[in-house]
């Protein structure tokens, strides 16, 4: 049981950060972008592809995660623009539609030009033992670098005025406005760290299992559960509904069967648009 | 400091204010005046960027800011305070009064000042604003605007959901800014209130201005002693 639950929270942290970059892009800009396992993938392939051509991991790992804001920065630019000039829901939708376009069109070129490619990530060195379990050493580098990160964005929304300033869009886009903040801008750089931040999701899972070119969809899938169950624009909330559902996720796995735990995971977030609609740690408005 | 002429707006296509004109000087007060509907905060919406107008000009310290988003008419130094306030309710007082000098640095002697205006904010600086009362919020919207040193500071109904002492409070307050030099443009329905802060005025009804004069003209015209100041 132990052993499940600290897989679930090597799991749950993932999960957390893939939500937090989903989210931001939600809760700021009204912009769902179903592409976003695509972007990670893509990323991931960039580093399989810098490594294949003899370059050694850890520029190729920065490659990947240059390539995931360029990405972010790219859609902002691009198949954005047209979603920028509409409001409330027909904005939501139209960003769905067409970021599902992109993704069926990343899945079918990755598919059909690499079907077999897989990004993994060797991380030396036998299992460390914690609380009496022995833990691969890929799992606790994973999510060491996946807790920093979560520091660093902590500190970033809650100490720097950059961060204050994204966190004033998504709380009063209008009151953001009256100070001088451009809402545009804001929505750019969340942009760019969340397809950072997807790269380092797909980067991190690949020190654990292999990411593949047709691992996108569940990563999206993946990353809408838990943002649901978290709260929209809510960092904090993205990481708690991380580690509940990495945890349940990997014990309903192991008592019942793989198959069964994503029938879980969409059950919970049912469960949680039921009772509270603003998500775990969400705020009425 | 402020010049708009011929200025039209609304909703729609529907225009809710019509060929409105009026001006602000340097180091001045004024007041739009006018009952509930009239167009005062449809007109102030637009001239601060948030609504689009159909026509006429808005002229600020000389340059044509007409048709400029609302964050960029904020860092001209024309800063807008709303009736619905507009701030940030999950961040603390202070955090809410630092993001009011973005995107420069927070000066120290600004904030002393402001929090010297409005002692409440300085108590209350950690606390979340979503739990504040209303006349602790009011005070935070302007304290907000004062932070990025404003030349003109805007506001529509300062007094919407106070108590009387307290909208009593806000207009003391807003007097003292303008003895420091401040010029001040604000859009009030609690007539008396702004008479008693105001150099000269505008009668906004039914989006046409109507009249327009020094505040004691104003104060001695019959027709707005009977339907302003309840005197009959």
């Amino acid at each position: 049981m132990i052993a499940n639950i600290l897989d679930g929270i090597v799991l749950g942290l993932q999960f957390g950060l893939l939500a937090t970059g989903l989210t931001l892009v939600y809760g700021l800009g009204g912009v769902l972008n179903l592409a976003y396992g695509q972007m990670a993938v893509t990323s991931a392939m960039m580093v399989a592809f810098a490594m294949d051509a003899g370059i050694p991991a850890l520029p190729a790992v920065g490659i990947g995660l240059l390539a995931g804001g360029l990405l972010g920065l790219f859609l902002d630019q691009t198949i954005l623009r047209p979603v920028y000039r509409l409001h409330d829901e027909p904005r939501v939708l139209l960003s769905l539609l067409l970021t599902l376009g992109v993704s069926f069109i990343v899945d079918g070129f990755l598919i059909w030009r690499y079907p077999l490619k897989a990004l993994t990530l060797h991380i030396g060195g036998g299992a460390v033992e914690i609380l009496g379990v022995p833990m691969r050493r890929g799992s606790l580098v994973a999510s060491a670098i996946t807790l920093i990160t979560f520091v660093a964005l902590f500190l970033f929304f809650q100490r720097t005025t950059l961060g204050r300033a994204v966190r004033s869009v998504i709380e009063d886009e209008e009151g953001a406005r009256l100070v001088g903040i451009y809402p545009d801008r804001m929505l750019r750089l969340i942009l760019v760290l969340s397809g950072v931040l997807a790269a380092l999701v797909a980067i991190t899972r690949s020190m654990v299992t292999p990411v593949n070119t047709t691992s996108g969809l569940s990563i999206t899938v993946f990353a809408l559960i838990v943002t649901v169950v978290g709260g929209l624009g809510n960092v904090a909330g993205a990481l708690l509904a991380g580690i509940i559902l990495g945890i349940v996720s990997v014990v309903a796995a192991d008592l019942i069967g793989s198959y069964i735990s994503l029938i879980i995971l969409l059950g919970a977030a049912a469960v949680t648009i039921l009772i509270r609609p603003a998500g775990l740690l969400g705020v009425k408005e | 400091m402020l010049e708009v002429t011929g200025f039209s707006a609304g909703y729609q296509g529907n225009d809710v204010v019509h060929e409105v004109a009026f001006r602000v000087d340097p180091g001045e007060a004024v007041m739009i005046i006018g009952s509930n509907g009239a167009g005062k905060t449809t007109l102030f919406r637009a001239m601060c960027g948030l609504l689009s107008s159909s026509s006429g000009k808005v002229l600020f310290g000389g340059d044509d800011i007409t048709g400029l988003p609302a964050e960029r008419i904020a860092r001209l130094g024309m800063r807008f305070v709303s009736a619905e306030r507009h701030l940030f309710p999950r961040m603390t007082v202070q955090e809410n009064l630092l993001l009011g000098a973005y995107p420069g640095r927070p000066d120290p002697e600004t904030m002393s000042v402001v929090l010297e205006l409005f002692p409440r904010l300085a108590e209350r600086l950690r606390q979340h604003v979503g739990t504040m009362s209303g006349g602790e919020q009011q005070m935070l919207a302007v304290g907000r605007a004062l932070m990025s040193k404003p030349q003109l500071l805007v506001l529509d109904e300062p007094s919407t959901g106070l108590a009387p002492l307290l909208a009593q409070a806000t207009y003391e307050a807003l007097g003292v800014l303008r003895q420091r030099g401040l010029t001040v443009l604000v859009a009030e329905q609690q007539v008396p209130l702004a008479m008693a802060f105001s150099d000269r005025g505008y009668v906004l009804e039914n989006g046409f201005i109507r009249l327009q004069g020094t505040t004691e003209e104003l104060a001695a015209n019959p027709g707005i002693r009977s339907a302003y100041l309840g005197v009959t």
